[in-house]
């Protein structure tokens, strides 16, 4: 991934080493998206086998965080879950966004008449709560990952949608657009290569913790059985399937359910330690 | 030429006639708010709030009657304009080569011509190691530099006019004066017609050929720069060239026009600059002047009424 000069130089953010908090959160990052893109590479093959005989065995030297109901490992369940949960949560994050991007631009760009309408179908979106017209689509789709993504992306999209427009808004009055216009330059030229290029910078930090947002809600979505479906080892399918034992075998649920909230917690300090190393005014906050 | 706004529908910029002649320099002065910048734009039809009446024939063609489609085909390759501020005018997210060579991109050039031609323009400029700089962006080069940089992008489509919006006003005086030689260097070598917007008469004196005058949203008065100089007919440049500092002057004493110009929504009766004048009769409150012509020198000002000018 990119990440575009900031449009001022001046801003561009403090120049300290990194805090305590950052060199954890960048680690935990790294490190969460290392074990979901390697980690199942290297797994065991028996995972969506059940063997009765090892189920819910606590936690050991051969299964460190114990198995389940089905005598699976959890903790090899749990990085294979990780690949699951965090594609789908990129997966969901960036058709969003492009569906965002497409209606900001049109909006910015467009007529009046066009502008005002597709504004007032996204204030319609903001005012809806969107996790439950996520769960009405995905329960009408069929329950299963693939509705929940597609719901999770045409229900996201419109703060998206919101910010960018105004921040595109505010580059179409920066002097080299003008620049570029009087030099003949196309309005979609001038959208595409000079107006969202210089608008994105604040939507990455959006972006960045918006994956950490949607890891929770796939998770509940998958967890009320909308989502994945067992055997499946994404993160909130497995809460689902292990939480009649809560009392019996606690590690069946707490391992998935610290996975998620480590996950989600993670992704949303990333976006605000972006933001604040743009911008040392925000430091300290 | 007269322009308004639609909506409030004042007209902000009156009856503005003029020709600039193939290759020649021409200079718009007055002062902040008289109306020099939205001339400038209604040439390019720029303001798609604004409504431009009347006609404005380049090479021909009455701009007014063409499309939108046509008129930009028309930018940047036949009219190009640069602006104040060359930081601003970049857009830091694209290489200096890439921008200049968008002008010919634009217009169907190949990725490898349009860079030549790009390197060849910002060498002719004289962008200091050019080859080896076309790839950096905006914020690595200084303020000349960048100006240099953002006439190469005006120049690269090799426009017959060139209209510079204050083209110098954001650099420091000695970057001033470079920018100024080159565009005459340029202007000289490609017979480039020039529209340069300025409120410095030391610039004006400096680089064009005929000088006119706004004030209010009208020409006052139009004519070779030597004789404007020399002998300005209207009050309003009279004034204006006696504020011009001068070494061997006292500071103190430096001299001001009184008053302010008028809002556009509060203009005058008569003549729009009466009350400020220090030559005013009593004709000039209640009749708007004509536009007196002698050669190609034009007032309009009661005082030069019927006395030649």
């Amino acid at each position: 991934m990119t990440v575009p000069v900031a449009l001022q130089p001046t801003t561009v953010g403090h120049k300290g080493g990194p805090t305590l908090l950052e060199t954890v959160v960048c680690t935990l990052v790294v490190a969460l998206l290392a074990i979901a893109i390697f980690g199942p590479l290297f797994a065991p093959g028996n995972l969506f086998r059940s063997d009765i005989a090892n189920s819910l065995m606590p936690p050991s030297a051969t299964n460190w965080l114990g198995t389940d109901d089905q005598g699976r490992d959890v903790l090899w369940r749990l990085i294979v879950g990780a690949q699951t949960t965090l594609l789908s949560a990129f997966l969901v994050v960036t058709l969003y966004s492009l569906i965002g991007v497409a209606i900001a631009t049109a909006s910015a760009a467009g007529p009046r008449w066009l502008d005002e309408g597709l504004m007032r179908i996204t204030d319609i979106g903001l005012a809806l709560p969107s996790m439950i017209v996520a769960l009405g689509f995905a329960s009408a789709m069929g329950p299963s990952l693939r509705s929940a993504v597609i719901a999770m992306a045409i229900t996201g999209w419109p703060l998206t949608a919101r910010m960018l427009r105004g921040i595109m808004r505010q580059t179409m009055e920066q002097p080299f657009v003008a620049g570029a216009e009087v030099l003949g330059v196309s309005k979609w030229r001038l959208m595409t290569k000079h107006v969202l290029p210089n608008s994105l910078d604040v939507m990455i930090v959006k972006w960045a913790g918006d994956i950490g947002t949607t890891v929770l809600v796939l998770a509940s979505l998958s967890f009320i059985g909308v989502g994945a479906q067992p055997p499946s080892a994404e993160w909130g399918a497995t809460i689902a399937a292990a939480r009649g034992y809560v009392s019996t075998a606690w590690w069946t649920v707490v391992a998935p359910g610290a996975a998620v909230a480590l996950t989600s917690i993670a992704f949303g300090l990333l976006g605000d330690i972006i933001q604040v190393r743009r911008d040392p005014s925000l430091r300290g906050n | 030429m007269p322009l308004g706004r639609s909506g409030a529908s004042v007209n902000i910029v009156d009856d503005v006639d003029f020709t600039i002649g193939v290759g020649e320099r021409m200079a718009l002065v007055g002062e902040s708010g008289s109306g020099k910048s939205l001339t400038a734009r209604a040439l390019m039809q720029l303001d798609r709030v604004a409504r431009v009446s009347g006609r404005i024939d380049f090479e021909g063609a009455d701009l007014l009657k063409l499309s939108e489609r046509e008129m930009r085909k028309l930018r940047g390759s036949s009219i190009a304009m640069v602006f104040q501020d060359p930081m601003s005018f970049l857009n830091p997210l694209m290489t200096i080569g890439d921008q200049v060579a968008e002008t010919l991109r634009i217009r169907g050039v190949g990725k490898a011509e349009a860079r030549k031609r790009a390197l060849s323009v910002l060498d002719e400029l004289g962008v200091d190691r050019a080859a080896e700089r076309i790839d950096a962006y905006p914020h690595e080069f200084s303020g000349g530099m960048r100006q240099r940089v953002v006439l190469a992008m005006a120049l690269v489509g090799e426009p017959r006019l060139l209209i510079a919006d204050e083209p110098t006003t954001a650099l420091d005086v000695r970057v001033q004066d470079q920018v100024l030689d080159l565009l005459d260097e340029v202007s000289t070598r490609r017979g480039l017609a020039v529209l340069l917007i300025t409120h410095d008469l030391g610039v004006v004196a400096g680089f064009a050929d005929r000088v006119m005058v706004m004030y209010s949203g009208r020409i006052v008065e139009d004519g070779e720069v030597g004789d404007v100089f020399a002998r300005p007919r209207h009050p309003y440049t009279q004034g204006l060239i006696k504020a011009v500092p001068r070494i061997d002057q006292d500071l103190a004493t430096l001299y001001a026009i009184p008053g302010a110009p008028p809002a556009v929504m509060n203009r005058p009766s008569g003549c729009r600059f009466h009350l400020r004048c220090d030559q005013r009769v009593q004709r000039c409150a209640l009749e708007l002047p004509a536009m007196l012509h002698a050669g190609r020198t034009r007032v309009a000002c009661h005082l030069h009424d019927g006395k030649g000018i």
